[in-house]
């Protein structure tokens, strides 16, 4: 592992593209502390120390590395990128005319990319005029005295819009320049550091809160859940297929290099996600309904909204259980991968095309998918029953636990693989002494 | 400032619009320096010409340079053909020497250009090969533009199919050599497989002069040139062709709707192993067997004859698609082609398997110096670009273009179509105007030749069946009342004259309105239309095209499958309303960018077995030139070469050591091909577990070829042992090990498969499909 950073280091080709993207996340986060023009900076530090951390805007602060509440220049941070580009993807389901230019190839697709590109300046206009106009009213921070822009005229706010919708169209900028010419995927890349930057920061605070021996206990804890999320991301069941279109007597080729791969976390965090967002949803009926005193007002208040209970927990492991299950359904059609097989002359020796190779992949997945969701559930919920030590403050957005660290070894893993394997094109020396 | 902001402007404009194309004024200068010596060169006899061109060699080639050889250039074939190049031809030498793209229209002289460009290159003292398309022009040009060379003191030799080795080698010691793009890759692939250095033909690569470049570049280059060569055993199961003949479609097999896939359904596959003999097809161990059942069924069901092949002296005769014409010693691979040999009921021809490939970037990429010229080559400059890192020059005609291009006339079934081209075609040739039809096979122009033929209009059928006289036939097709049916490119590089090829009848023929193009249809790509569109309306000359399309047409209905007419036809099924017009244009792009898309793809991963073959012929190398053989043998068997050293002399074991490594070292490779062919076919798979495929390809294939040189090793020392050892030095045949003899070249496809959120999309448009459906359903 280190030495493929050596050796990655001293390629010149692959130690420009790191230092690349390095420069690019000093700008990003440079960019992600320098509060637009017309914020109050030291009244917006005492409000968020006064901040509830059960607000709803915790997983887009998290997503936008803590920028947000900052209201600095990419207040916004990648997120209106990715929502377009998953707009225009559902839009070619509805127009037609989407579809017929993502069929035309690149010129094509060069257009929608045009698309996305005009669609997330839009966002970024809106959610960006969304976020001042709640900071102007005071909003954005509970009950928080101090003013965040204390000269709240047209004129001001105007140029803080215009900022933070600016700041989105150079992170998108920044995320196509990674992809094209450093490594890995520019989007997961800068949601990786967003994450990756919030760690200091609540570590800090537990250390203060908590003391020093509760912070050693946490760093080992949380080293602990990242080995154990790499090792299980990496697991894989590999099912041997054949592919009968060659003929070519002698022997058989491909041998153990030909599988159909199965992942031990085929869904990826999508079900902590769905989960954790349904979580929110009795809290936030009852506060909008209004009423505190029904017996169901009080459950919610006494189970569902607090972290640490019971209830909570056991509603919480099962609902990432039943949609690692959903989510997969949909996702993996076992039916399709076999039909595609029969029409490439592919089979899975012992097993007959057709239904029953469907019916053989529907199996693997349904008992490969219940050890991957209860571990699911196991990473999500772990952080749960800390709360007592790290204090009050922390949720499960806390960067140890549940989806963070799951998008952060995803993301590192796809980059080191990616690393690796431009290392490997490029070294063949010693290859024939 | 006023002209700093216009070359701003100008700058910017050329980006915008033109992507990777040259900007020429620079050149345009130049040609007056060429003007002004003129008169000198003119006073000079033919032996001072050639002297003066012989010592432009000793100087540097800087702008001087060029604009003298250019002036030579054009005084040697104003006497060599009488022709004197005009300007823009020159410009197009300049550009050629400058290694770009030229794109120059047709019956602008690009021959010419090409030839005094690779004069100027031979004259930098560069070996150059001229590529062509096919032997045909090759050796034409060749010695068409010989006279022109002799007076520039540059020496040219050809290659073509029927050329012996010595001929080659020859001809590759030439200044400059012309040959198809398949002679000279071939020629390399074999050289790469060599056992002694004297059996080698080619030389080192210096600069490349391709002619039709986009054709060679870009529609060429998504099939690699692959060498095969006879294995030791012919595996053909003419029981299996009979089991698969009596298979029905549809209950026991399957097609793809765009005809590249076909599949047994658990029906056929009981009926195929009942008649094996109860075999159990899908166990794994009778791969062999399921394998020849897949590729007879392959054979059966989507090999058409006469449209993928044609039967002619009891063989097999592929059709190149792209080309229209018979391609030479090719061959389908995997056991396709004795599969279609039992279909078609013939004696089955040897198999083979893999020797060596290689793509035509990696062929182009070898040459330190690239260059070419078309007459389209705008429409793939990205392309050229992505691809060879080449930029596009666009040279002005020499007199502009006046040929008038008809919007498409579209119809909704294709016998609409074919009876309005019929009408079209007779009322035309009723005045004596000459057409020329371009067909997309050679099956729709024998059935328009016989409709034609059934309205009492002579005409002249040009396809893969007689591509002897092809070039002859083309030149007169613009004579009067000439009718010429060709399919795509037959007798494309042969200028088509009016008035035939004496241009006896010019006036009268341009008086009519001079060529008159008719395209059956749509090409994969608006280039190849153009392209078709080119042949008319040369230097000026007057001209006309047309193209005719259905919504029934292939590739409407394989690209835009949901295609439907926006108004009525009217009583012939003629549409003409914008909506047609779109989908038909849609579905050109959608061909389009599948071709694109397919060539990327063949690129990505041959680059990774390029780069591998590449490190394993430095290794071969050696082996052919110095004693490395001898070290490494003697090192890894001592006892017995201690042994062998005591009987023969150290050059006949040389010769052995040598014999034995080569043999181990080509074995494995072809092994090593066969493995990621293998690999290839799965990969896809890998996306599954989000694995980017292109990157595991490499993550598998690494590991195994790192062991190659170790297993050649051990496999040579084991031969060691056993071999005897000869005067003609290890009699290898003796142990079971055969070279292999003939080779021939194969015809391979590439299956791209869709994106999974490609397909997660479909299946939500399916559904929305259905839901829609469901509704009006319920509605009504």
């Amino acid at each position: 592992m280190l030495s493929a950073f050596r050796s990655a280091l001293a390629t010149p080709d692959l130690r420009r593209k790191i230092l690349f993207v390095l420069g690019i996340v000093a700008v990003y986060r440079v960019g992600a502390m320098l509060p637009s023009p017309g914020v109050s900076y030291p009244n917006i530090q005492k409000c968020i120390e006064g901040v509830d951390n059960q607000s709803i805007y915790q997983l887009l602060n998290l997503f936008s590395g803590g920028a947000l509440l900052q209201l600095s220049v990419f207040a916004l941070g990648i997120m209106p990128y990715i929502t377009a580009s998953i707009i225009i993807q559902l839009l070619r389901v509805v127009i037609p005319r989407f579809e017929q230019l993502h069929k035309e190839g690149q010129s094509g697709q060069a257009k929608l990319t045009q698309y996305t590109r005009y669609l997330t300046i839009g966002l970024g206009v809106l959610q960006a005029t969304g976020i001042v106009a709640m900071a102007d009213r005071g909003q954005l921070f509970g009950e928080c005295p101090d003013p965040v822009i204390p000269d709240s005229t047209v004129f001001t706010l105007a140029i803080i819009v215009l900022t933070m919708t600016a700041g989105t169209a150079l992170i998108m900028w920044f995320g196509e320049l990674i992809t094209e010419r450093g490594i890995g995927n520019g989007m997961s890349l800068l949601i990786f550091v967003n994450i990756a930057a919030r760690i200091p920061a609540e570590g800090g605070n537990i250390l203060q809160n908590a003391g020093g021996l509760v912070f050693g206990i946490v760093c080992l804890f949380g080293l602990l859940i990242i080995v154990a999320v790499v090792f299980l991301e990496q697991g894989q069941r590999r099912i041997p297929v054949q592919y009968a279109k060659r003929m070519v007597g002698r022997r058989m080729y491909g041998g153990t290099s030909t599988y159909l791969p199965m992942k031990v976390n085929q869904a990826g965090v999508i079900p902590i996600i769905f989960a954790s967002s349904l979580l929110y949803l009795p809290d936030l009926i009852t506060r909008l309904a209004g009423d505190t005193n029904s017996w169901w007002a009080r459950f919610v208040a006494d189970h569902l909204t607090s972290q640490s209970d019971w209830v909570h927990i056991a509603f919480y492991f099962a609902m990432i259980i039943f949609f690692t299950y959903f989510y997969i359904s949909i996702q993996f059609n076992p039916n399709e991968r076999a039909d595609d097989m029969k029409r490439y002359g592919g089979f899975i020796p012992g097993i007959r095309p057709g239904r029953p190779t469907a019916e053989y992949l529907s199996f693997v997945l349904s008992r490969i998918t219940l050890p991957g969701s209860i571990y699911l559930g196991i990473i999500a919920v772990l952080p749960n029953f800390f709360l007592d030590l790290t204090g009050d403050g922390q949720n499960q957005n806390f960067p140890f636990g549940g989806a963070a660290v799951l998008i952060m070894v995803g993301v590192g893993l796809d980059t080191v693989k990616q690393i690796e394997s431009q290392l490997m094109q490029r070294n063949y020396e010693g290859f024939l002494k | 400032m006023a002209a700093f902001m216009r070359r701003v402007k100008d700058r910017f404009g050329r980006l915008l619009d033109r992507p990777a194309t040259v900007d020429l004024s620079r050149y345009q200068e130049l040609l007056k320096s060429i003007d002004w010596r003129e008169a000198k060169l003119e006073k000079l006899s033919d032996e001072e010409l050639t002297e003066t061109a012989t010592k432009l060699r000793e100087r540097d080639f800087d702008e001087k340079t060029m604009a003298e050889l250019c002036g030579v250039g054009r005084e040697a074939a104003r006497r060599a053909l009488d022709e004197r190049p005009y300007d823009v031809q020159l410009l197009g030498v300049m550009q050629l020497l400058a290694g770009n793209i030229v794109q120059m229209a047709t019956g602008e002289g690009k021959t010419l250009a090409g030839a005094l460009a690779a004069a100027g290159y031979a004259i930098q003292g560069k070996p150059v090969h001229v590529m062509s398309v096919n032997d045909y022009l090759a050796r034409r040009d060749a010695e068409w533009m010989g006279p022109v060379y002799a007076l520039l003191g540059v020496s040219v030799g050809w290659v073509s199919q029927t050329s012996t080795p010595e001929e080659r080698r020859e001809a590759y010691a030439k200044d400059v050599t012309y040959g198809s793009v398949s002679e000279i890759g071939f020629d390399l692939l074999r050289d790469r497989l060599a056992t002694d250095v004297a059996e080698m033909v080619g030389r080192e690569p210096g600069v490349v002069l391709v002619d039709e470049a986009d054709s060679v570049l870009i529609d060429e280059a998504k099939v690699p040139l692959v060498l095969a060569g006879s294995s030791a055993e012919a595996e053909t199961d003419p029981e299996v062709a009979k089991i698969v003949r009596t298979l029905r479609p549809g209950a026991h097999y399957q097609r793809d709707e765009d005809g590249r896939n076909a599949w047994l359904t658990g029906r056929g596959a009981k009926v195929v192993e009942r008649a094996l003999g109860d075999v159990d097809l899908y166990s794994g161990e009778h791969s062999d067997r399921l394998a020849a059942v897949n590729a007879a069924l392959h054979a059966h069901a989507l090999l058409e004859r006469d449209v993928d092949y044609i039967v002619r002296d009891g063989k097999v005769h592929l059709i190149n698609s792209s080309r229209g014409r018979i391609a030479l010693r090719q061959r389908w691979p995997d056991g396709l082609q004795a599969a279609v040999e039992a279909k078609e009921r013939l004696r089955p021809t040897e198999s083979g398997e893999v020797l060596d490939s290689i793509s035509v970037q990696g062929l182009i990429g070898r040459y330190p110096t690239v260059c070419g010229m078309t007459g389209t080559a705008v429409a793939v400059a990205e392309q050229l670009r992505e691809f060879y890192q080449l930029r596009v020059a666009v040279i002005p005609p020499n007199t502009p273009c006046v040929r008038e291009d008809e919007p498409d006339r579209l119809y909704d079934t294709v016998e609409a179509k074919e009876e309005a081209i019929v009408a079209e075609i007779a009322s035309v040739h009723e005045t004596g105007r000459p057409i020329l039809i371009g067909t997309r096979d050679v099956a729709e122009s024998e059935r328009l030749a016989k409709m034609l033929a059934d309205a009492d209009v002579t005409c002249v059928v040009l396809n893969a069946k007689n591509d002897a006289e092809e070039a002859a036939i083309v030149a007169e097709a613009g004579a009067y009342d000439a009718v010429t049916v060709s399919t795509q490119m037959a007798g494309r590089g042969t200028d088509i004259r009016l008035g035939g090829r004496d241009g006896a009848d010019h006036d009268k023929v341009a008086e009519l309105g001079g060529l008159l193009v008719i395209g059956t249809g749509r090409y994969q790509s608006s280039r190849l239309d153009d392209q078709l569109r080119g042949r008319a309306g040369r230097q000026g000359d007057p001209g006309g095209s047309v193209m005719f399309a259905s919504l029934a047409d292939d590739q409407v209905v394989q690209y835009a499958p949901d295609a439907t007419a926006g108004a009525e036809p009217d009583d012939d099924g003629r549409l003409e309303d914008p909506t047609t017009q779109r989908f038909v244009d849609h579905a050109q792009k959608v061909s389009e960018g599948v071709q694109l898309e397919i060539h990327r793809n063949t690129w990505r991963y041959t680059r990774l077995i390029e780069h591998q073959r590449k490190v394993l012929l430095e290794h071969r190398d050696e082996l052919l030139t110095t004693d490395l053989a001898v070290t490494e043998l003697a090192a890894l068997c001592p006892e017995r070469w201690e042994e062998l050293t005591e009987e023969h002399s150290e050059e006949t074991l040389q010769l052995a050591a040598r014999q034995i490594m080569l043999y181990h070292l080509d074995e494995r490779w072809t092994e090593h091909l066969a493995f990621l062919a293998d690999v290839r076919e799965t990969i896809h798979l890998r996306a599954l577990a989000k694995e980017t495929p292109i990157d595991e390809f490499h993550r598998t294939a690494i590991p195994v070829f790192k062991q190659i040189p170790d297993e050649i090793g051990e496999r040579a020392a084991e031969t060691l042992k056993k071999v005897e050892v000869t005067e003609e030095g290890a009699a290898l045949e003796r142990v079971g090990l055969r070279r292999p003899s003939a080779t021939w070249t194969y015809m391979v496809h590439d299956n791209p498969f869709e994106t999974d959120a490609e397909q997660a999309l479909q299946r939500v448009r399916a559904m929305i499909k259905k839901v829609k459906g469901g509704s009006r359903r319920a509605a009504t």
